[in-house]
Formats: C-alpha cells, sequence, structure tokens
C-alpha cells in the first residue's frame, strides 16, 4: 500500500486521540456545567455549542481559518499562525466534535440519580471522595463512548480540515483528504483499498460505542 | 424512649412550619404534595430551611441518616460496599459486616441492591445510614418499595430493629397501615402540624375531615348537628355530643369500615341507629372482606373473616348495619376547630 495512506491515517490518528483526549479533560466539566447547573445565558451558550452540527462544514473551516490564519487573533496571542499545520488541526477538531462529546457527557450525567448524589452527601463523605467513587464509575462507560464516538467523527471529518490544514502530505494531509485525492487523480484501486480499511475501523469503533453502552444500561437497570 | 423535639420553617418548593416531638419510632401522615419529602429533606439538610435541630449546617456534618423512597443504593457496589462508603479505615470492611449482621444480612453482603428483595435493600440502606452513627433516622414513605404482601411482616421488622437501635426516627407516609406501628403520631395537613399523639389517641379521634381520612376513616359525611345528634344526609343518628357542637352547627360524622357492624337477625335488635339497605358488594381483601352498603347512607364495611363465617353474607342481600354511638367520630366543619 501506498506509504502515504499509512502516513495519513497515522497523521488523523495522532490528531483525533488528542483531539479527543481534550474533549475528554474539557468537555467533561463543562457538561457537568450544562447539566446540573443555572446560569444566565445557558441557552445562547448551549446553542453555541450546538452550532458545529448545523453549520456547513466549510463555513466553520472558513472562520477557523480566519481565526487561526497569520492575520488572525489566535497568531497574533501565540505569536504564530496555526492554520496549515498540526496544532490547527487538532484546534479545529475539538470545536466541530465538541456537540457530539457535550450531548454524550451530558446524558451521561442526566442519567446519574440525583438521590444517589443527595444520599452520598448526607453520609458525611466528603465530595472528592463521592466523585470517585460514585459519579465516576457510574458515569464513565458514558463519558468513554462519547469519545469514541468524537474520535470516529474527527477520522470521518472532511470539509474543515480540508480548509484549515490544507492538503499537505506527510504534514497535514488527512486521510479523508488523501482519499479524496486519491479519486480526484482516478487512482480508484486503491481508494477502494484505502476506504476499506476506514469502513472496518468505521465499524469497529461504532460495536466498541454501543457494547460501552449496553453495559451501561446494564448498571443503571439495578438502581431501580 | 428517645425523643427530640422539631421546629422547622420552610419556604421552598412549598411553605411550611412544623413544630412536632419524635419520639420512638414516630410516623408522620400527610397527604401526598403535603410537603412531608420536603420535610425529610430540609432535616437533612438537602433543602434551605430555618429551625432546630441542625439548623444551618450543611448536609455532610448533619448527625442524620436518610433513606429516600426509592433508598438509594450504590447500584455498582455490593452490600457491604454500600455499608462501607461512609466508613473509613482499615477496618472497614470488618465494620460493614458488623453492621449487615446487626440488619441480618450477613449472607447477602456480596449481593449487588439488583439482586435484594425491596426489604432486604431496605436494611441495607438502614446498615448504610447506621454506618454513620446518626442521632436521627428519617425515613421516606418506607412502606412504597414494598411487596403488599409482605409489607405489615416486613415493616414490622424493620421497626423492631430500630427500636432496638434506640435511634428516634421519623417516618413520613400517607399509608394508615404503618401509623399503627408508630410510638407517636403526627398528623400534617395544609402545611402545618395537626394533630400529635399516641397513635391510638389520634387514631381514635382525628381533628379534622382531612386528618380523619389520612388515618383510615373511610366512612366520612357532612353533617349537622341536632338534638342527640347528628343528621347526616337526612339521617339522624343518636351519639353524645361533644361541648363544642353547638345545635345546628355544621359537622363532619366519621366511622371506620371495621366499625360498621353488620346486625345479626337472630338477636334482639340494636336500639338506635340502625339503617337498612343493599350489600352492593362484597369481596376478600387479606384476612377480611371489604364490602359496599347502599342504604340511606353509602357505607364502606370491613368484616373479619370469623364474621362473614357466621352470616354468609352474599351481594344483593338486604341487610341491616349498625353505627354504634361510640364508633361514630365528630370532627367540626372545615371552617372551625376544637379548641
Amino acid at each position: 500500500m501506498d506509504p502515504l495512506f499509512w502516513d495519513a491515517l497515522f497523521l488523523s490518528f495522532r490528531v483525533a486521540a488528542l483531539a479527543s483526549g481534550i474533549l475528554l479533560l474539557g468537555g467533561t466539566p463543562l457538561a457537568w456545567l450544562l447539566a446540573f447547573r443555572r446560569f444566565p445565558g445557558k441557552a445562547l451558550l448551549e446553542a453555541v455549542f450546538l452550532l458545529p452540527l448545523v453549520l456547513p462544514p466549510t463555513v466553520l473551516g472558513f472562520y477557523l481559518l480566519l481565526f487561526l490564519g497569520p492575520e488572525g487573533p489566535w497568531a497574533r496571542l501565540v505569536g504564530v499562525s496555526w492554520a496549515f499545520r498540526f496544532e490547527g488541526l487538532v484546534f479545529a477538531s475539538v470545536l466541530f466534535s465538541l456537540p457530539f462529546a457535550l450531548t454524550a457527557y451530558r446524558e451521561a450525567f442526566l442519567s446519574l440519580d440525583p438521590n444517589l448524589l443527595e444520599v452520598a452527601r448526607t453520609l458525611g463523605v466528603p465530595r472528592h471522595r463521592i466523585l470517585a467513587r460514585v459519579v465516576l464509575p457510574l458515569v464513565w462507560p458514558g463519558l468513554l463512548s462519547g469519545t469514541l464516538l468524537a474520535f470516529a467523527h474527527i477520522l470521518g471529518e472532511f470539509g474543515v480540515v480540508l480548509m484549515v490544514g490544507g492538503s499537505i502530505p506527510g504534514k497535514t494531509q488527512m486521510v479523508s483528504i488523501y482519499l479524496y485525492d486519491l479519486v480526484q487523480a482516478l487512482r480508484f484501486e486503491e481508494a477502494a483499498r484505502a476506504s476499506l480499511v476506514l469502513l472496518g475501523l468505521s465499524l469497529f469503533l461504532l460495536a466498541l460505542v454501543r457494547a460501552l453502552e449496553g453495559r451501561w444500561r446494564a448498571w443503571r437497570s439495578t438502581t431501580g | 424512649m428517645a425523643r427530640l423535639e422539631v421546629h422547622y420553617r420552610l419556604t421552598r418548593p412549598i411553605p411550611l412550619e412544623a413544630r412536632f416531638q419524635v419520639q420512638g419510632f414516630t410516623v408522620l401522615l400527610g397527604r401526598s404534595g403535603a410537603g412531608k419529602t420536603s420535610l425529610l429533606k430540609a432535616l437533612a439538610g438537602l433543602l434551605p430551611a430555618e429551625g432546630t435541630p441542625f439548623a444551618g449546617l450543611p448536609p455532610e456534618r448533619r448527625p442524620v441518616g436518610y433513606l429516600p423512597q426509592d433508598l438509594a443504593l450504590f447500584p455498582h457496589m455490593t452490600a457491604w460496599e454500600n455499608v462501607a462508603f461512609p466508613l473509613r479505615g482499615k477496618d472497614r470492611k470488618a465494620r460493614a459486616l458488623a453492621l449487615l449482621g446487626r440488619v441480618g444480612l450477613l449472607g447477602e453482603a456480596h449481593k449487588r441492591p439488583g439482586e435484594l428483595s425491596g426489604g432486604q435493600r431496605q436494611r441495607v440502606a438502614l446498615a448504610r445510614a447506621l454506618a454513620r452513627k446518626p442521632e436521627l433516622l428519617l425515613l421516606d414513605e418506607p412502606t412504597s418499595a414494598l411487596d403488599p404482601l409482605t409489607k405489615h411482616q416486613v415493616l414490622a421488622e424493620l421497626v423492631d430493629l430500630i427500636r432496638k437501635e434506640g435511634l428516634p426516627t421519623l417516618a413520613v407516609s400517607h399509608d394508615p397501615e404503618l401509623a399503627s406501628l408508630a410510638d407517636w403520631l403526627v398528623v400534617l395537613e395544609g402545611g402545618r402540624i395537626l394533630q400529635e399523639g399516641p397513635p391510638e389517641e389520634v387514631l381514635a379521634a382525628p381533628r379534622t375531615a382531612s386528618a380523619a381520612r389520612l388515618l383510615g376513616y373511610e366512612n366520612l359525611f357532612p353533617a349537622r348537628v341536632v338534638e342527640g345528634g347528628v343528621e347526616a344526609e337526612g339521617v339522624r343518628l343518636r351519639l353524645p355530643l361533644p361541648p363544642w357542637a353547638r345545635p345546628g352547627g355544621r359537622v363532619y360524622v366519621g366511622v371506620r369500615a371495621a366499625e360498621v357492624l353488620v346486625v345479626r337477625e337472630d338477636l334482639p335488635p340494636p336500639p338506635e341507629n340502625v339503617l337498612e339497605g343493599l350489600l352492593e358488594s362484597l369481596y376478600p381483601q387479606g384476612l377480611a372482606y371489604r364490602g359496599r352498603f347502599q342504604g340511606p347512607l353509602a357505607l364502606t364495611l370491613l368484616l373479619p373473616r370469623h364474621v362473614q363465617a357466621r352470616l354468609h353474607l352474599a351481594p344483593g342481600r338486604r341487610i341491616k348495619v349498625v353505627l354504634k354511638p361510640r364508633y361514630l367520630h365528630l370532627m367540626p366543619g372545615e371552617a372551625e376547630e376544637v379548641p
């Protein structure tokens, strides 16, 4: 197989792994806030987080390009443009996968029985121990399945990463773009092989998510 | 007996001011929506409220054992892990097992809540609450999680256990059956305590019609005070009048289903308050028979089975019932109250 395919696949994996890691760490507290706290402007904030779901990827990519580009506010802040770089791809991936991850995380938190947390408090147990021994054991399958979903989604994203990263082989050419370039060059046989690998991967990830959800449900059903 | 004075004031989610005693196993009866759960949560520190005891303390620092209606056992932990949750130190497993032994569940220590029966789950929750060494135990609707067939026995065992621990306990419920197990009975109605006292006293003499309904008076009629008794729906009933009853005054008259007596034809008829009518329905309920009587007044009857064995009643028969004066209880109409 074409070594550029492996480069592209490896890059996609690195971007997806880093971005979903960031989503897990940052999205979890954010989802907790959205699930349990009330504050002014919450509805607007939720709408903003959900925006990437309905926005055409090229529109999101265009704004991100302006934001991360050499003349953009981000370059002025960190001193270097993130456009057409690995960092830019990760930044964009975090943003467009946020609605997937947040929705899954929030669902996991909302399914927690609030009685469990209240009773845990009346038992005189400090909050950090409630978090470690009640909340996390009950929500981790939900958190993990949300993160895997975001991971799979990032592997397959096309429009945003093309706008932000371009298609520099070996540097910013993600696997979905590599495939597109193959088809443009009429290299259908290689495209078919690459597609098959991606199809298998996606199927595997989804099966994993379903298995986790099954386990999560089995646990929740014993609450009653 | 362990006792405690409670005086709490809540504004949210419903306005409520409750001042009463907790003595031994105390049952607080109130309609659903009367604020029973809110009162318990306030006592546990989970809802904002003013009052004594424990005012101002966060839930973590209140010496209170709270058993919510669904018990809230941690589903991912075994019974002993649930009990050990509030405990610290190396011997926490040994202490948790000792507590499970105290509630008679040592054999179930390694089961998860999903594998336990309603009564067993209740006792695990009790052991977990005891682990934190509470000074007051709070139970929300302890009858709701139980199988109706074994409810009474399971409850009696639970109350026995709690009595052995010697902890003042407040159980809230709308189930009059629980009231019969109480050391002290409190009635909550319209955001305040309507009545409290030893259960025999409260059960025999509810102060208002709505309290009577809560306490299991199934037959309640608006009535008017007349000479030597009352008139309810055009029927004159003789009974000794309490001093507050003025002639012409509006009252309620109530009688328990079990205290509506069927007249035996082979004996001389009782002197007063005999009603004749149709036995509309009769069906077994536990070890008794529940019937509906349609006459000058519509009444619900509850016949012990030894009575039914002697009388052989059947639906559709014409029967006579007697409302004995000493079983008729008079309550002021909603506007007035017993002084």
